[in-house]
């Protein structure tokens, strides 16, 4: 994986002595919080309910087994023994102490890792598909391009201050896992009939309080000139973005208004005037970076692993992780492994110090050193081969990680909600719990099949509520915690945005009606369909009638 | 009835006014009969900025047999996250954190509002 060089460490050592300058200043009362608060939340760090809260940047979720012992030193020695992994691939601390957050900052940096934009109105942190380099089905590795896309947007002096925060993601496989539709761009790669490498862009996707899908706006873009696209995209942004309205100011606001015809008929008038030879990357830096990231250390294996089938045959448990959480790799003999963060009762996302040091000992040993976090809030070992499933196995589920639950009803993508979080208006957590309690049994939840539920304790929909197969948005209803409940929605390949079922639903009625809303699913299904293709092909009238029957 | 809250600026702990200094739990906060009152105490606190962050004055109920904020937002503030209830303020237990983990008073945090209005 990439690696900092010179230039890199030397921009992340200044920035960090930087930093804590600014926070003496701040202690010592020379500056005050106005003048304070945009500088600590370009270093990531944010003032939530009960202490600061550290936003740590994991480039396109890839770590490696020294950045995420790092992270779990970090969680033990300066917050509680645990931090929380976002839908950005991010990890956030609840616990922080602002006079802790420099040194927390230069520990960080002595891995490489940093909280450089994961605020403020720049380029945020990209994400990437998490089966990157490992999928047989992707034209190029993701993060090859997404680490070139960091490099030129890292401190941007033309982007730093844009009308709003952007955010961008990026895949190379026709199976959307990055949720590129959900992106300010989503970028897709793929090789045309001559084998060149082009990106599909996508701009203006988001949730928030006005969602949108967002629409391809050119085909068929050679790759080497991504950056010199990207480029003309922000500039058109950073010149007809709404400055005057934070709830407009998103590029898909602008998109929508303009219509991506005219919006990308005005991207290609900016991007012809460009001198794209002084933007696009050299092929001799793109070698650089691809190098890197090429993959070490794989053996010769047999497609079958006696090991790993006579586990499946002889242990129930065990077979079921095989069939949920562990997925083909491109290289035979091996497979990605999904570490699920959802075990029931647990809250969405959390990984203890503990259970951290434990994936970084499994990767190093078993997947030639690399971990993933996934937009859906759980961790994924990309490289195990098929005979050391069982030994990674067992190392799990010793630390309560082998939920065998990946995109089950219980793996529920959950916002750290109002538990945490400054601006939610209801928990997201105990929501999640309750559900993920009511299909705890694995029997039950392996017969509901793939059901994503996604809760969100805004309007904001961190938790992502707008794309839930069954999306779940915290609203405040009089100073009371109430839930209004969406279906249909979906993120992926199938992108669609939820329809409210009706009105909203106190805490304790959520759990109940998503139960009663799986049995309609159960009586209704046909042959093959999941919940999303029965509510698509019923409507929501049953589900409707199930959840609001008794209440008549 | 008004109490006067805010978070500790080295720390982010919440803290609440008393009688010109700061204390963590909210069982020892000064409550305010008169809004005039609660105002001089806020004016006060926002000149100490190496103390804290954003302090405001929050509702505060009577109904539940003693004192507790009026808003739940408010309530888990003095109290902690709901999902681990051995991290927070209400990790040290007693009779004042049990009273506010069951009261149930509702309205919206004067406090969320302002910083909404401030973004």
């Amino acid at each position: 994986m990439y690696l900092y060089d010179d230039i890199d460490q030397a921009m992340l050592d200044d920035r960090t002595a930087e930093f804590r300058a600014q926070c003496a200043r701040r202690l010592a009362g020379e500056i005050n919080e106005d003048q304070f608060k945009p500088v600590r939340l370009m270093n990531g760090l944010y003032l939530q309910l009960h202490a600061y809260m550290l936003r740590i940047a994991i480039p396109y979720g890839t770590l490696d087994s020294a950045k995420l012992r790092k992270l779990a030193h970090v969680a033990r020695t300066y917050d509680r023994g645990y931090g929380h992994f976002t839908t950005r691939t991010n990890l956030q601390l609840h616990w922080i102490k602002l006079r802790d957050a420099p040194d927390i900052l230069d520990e960080l940096a002595t891995v490489g890792l940093h909280a450089i934009q994961t605020s403020g109105n720049c380029i945020r942190n990209l994400t990437a598909d998490p089966h990157a380099g490992a999928t047989a089905d992707e034209a190029d590795d993701p993060r090859i391009w997404a680490e070139a896309i960091r490099q030129w947007s890292t401190f941007h002096p033309e982007f730093s201050f844009l009308p709003r925060k952007f955010k961008i993601a990026v895949t190379g496989a026709p199976v959307d896992r990055a949720a590129i539709r959900i992106y300010d761009i989503g970028l897709r790669l793929s090789r045309d009939a001559t084998g060149a490498l082009a990106f599909e862009v996508r701009v203006g996707g988001g949730l928030g309080r006005t969602p949108y899908l967002g629409p391809v706006i050119r085909q068929g873009l050679p790759a080497r000139h991504l950056l010199s696209y990207l480029q003309a995209i922000l500039r058109v942004y950073n010149r007809h973005g709404r400055r005057d309205n934070l709830w407009k100011a998103r590029i898909k606001v602008l998109v929508a208004s303009l219509g991506a015809e005219e919006f990308a008929r005005q991207v290609e008038e900016e991007w012809d005037r460009t001198d794209k030879a002084s933007v696009d990357l050299p092929d001799t830096e793109l070698a650089r970076i691809r190098g890197l990231f090429r993959p070490r250390g794989f053996e010769t294996l047999p497609a079958r692993s006696a090991a790993f089938e006579a586990a499946r045959a002889s242990d129930a448990a065990f077979a079921r992780f095989a069939r949920r959480n562990v997925l083909s790799h491109k290289v035979s003999g091996y497979a990605l492994v999904n570490i699920s963060l959802k075990a029931p009762g647990e809250t969405p996302g959390d990984a203890s110090s503990e259970q951290m040091d434990v994936v970084a000992d499994l990767a190093e040993r078993y997947s030639l050193d690399e971990v993933r976090v996934t937009y859906e809030q759980n961790l994924l070992l990309p490289h195990v081969k098929l005979d050391d499933v069982p030994a990674v196995w067992a190392e799990l589920a010793r630390v309560g990680l082998a939920t065998a639950n990946t995109g089950l009803v219980s793996d529920i993508i959950a916002c750290p909600g109002l538990d945490y979080c400054a601006l939610a208006n209801a928990r997201a957590i105990p929501i999640a719990q309750a559900i993920a309690r009511r299909f705890a049994e694995p029997e039950t939840a392996e017969r509901v099949g793939e059901l994503k539920i996604k809760i969100s304790g805004c309007i904001n929909a961190c938790g992502h509520h707008h794309v839930g197969h069954i999306g779940i948005l915290g609203v405040d209803k009089k100073g009371e915690e109430f839930y209004q409940l969406s279906l249909g929605g979906s993120g992926e390949d199938d992108a669609s945005l939820g329809q409210i079922l009706g009105p909203a639903l106190p805490a304790e009625r959520v759990a109940p009606a998503v139960d009663q809303m799986v049995e309609v699913y159960l009586a209704q299904r046909r042959e093959g369909e999941r919940f999303i293709d029965t509510f698509r092909r019923t409507g929501v009238e049953p589900f409707k009638e199930a959840v609001y029957a008794e209440a008549d | 009835m008004k109490a006067l809250t805010a978070n500790r600026l080295a720390d982010g702990e919440v803290v609440f006014w008393r009688a010109g200094a700061w204390v963590e739990r909210f069982a020892d906060a000064e409550l305010f009969d008169a809004d005039e009152a609660a105002e001089t105490a806020h004016a006060r606190s926002q000149s100490q900025i190496t103390l804290l962050v954003d302090p405001y004055l929050i509702d505060v109920t009577l109904a539940d047999g003693g004192p507790a904020p009026l808003s739940y937002r408010e309530r888990l503030r003095a109290l902690g996250p709901t999902n681990k209830l051995d991290h927070g303020k209400q990790a040290a237990g007693g009779g004042d954190i049990e009273h506010l983990a069951h009261a149930r008073g509702a309205a919206r945090s004067t406090g969320r509002v302002a910083l909404i209005k401030r973004k």
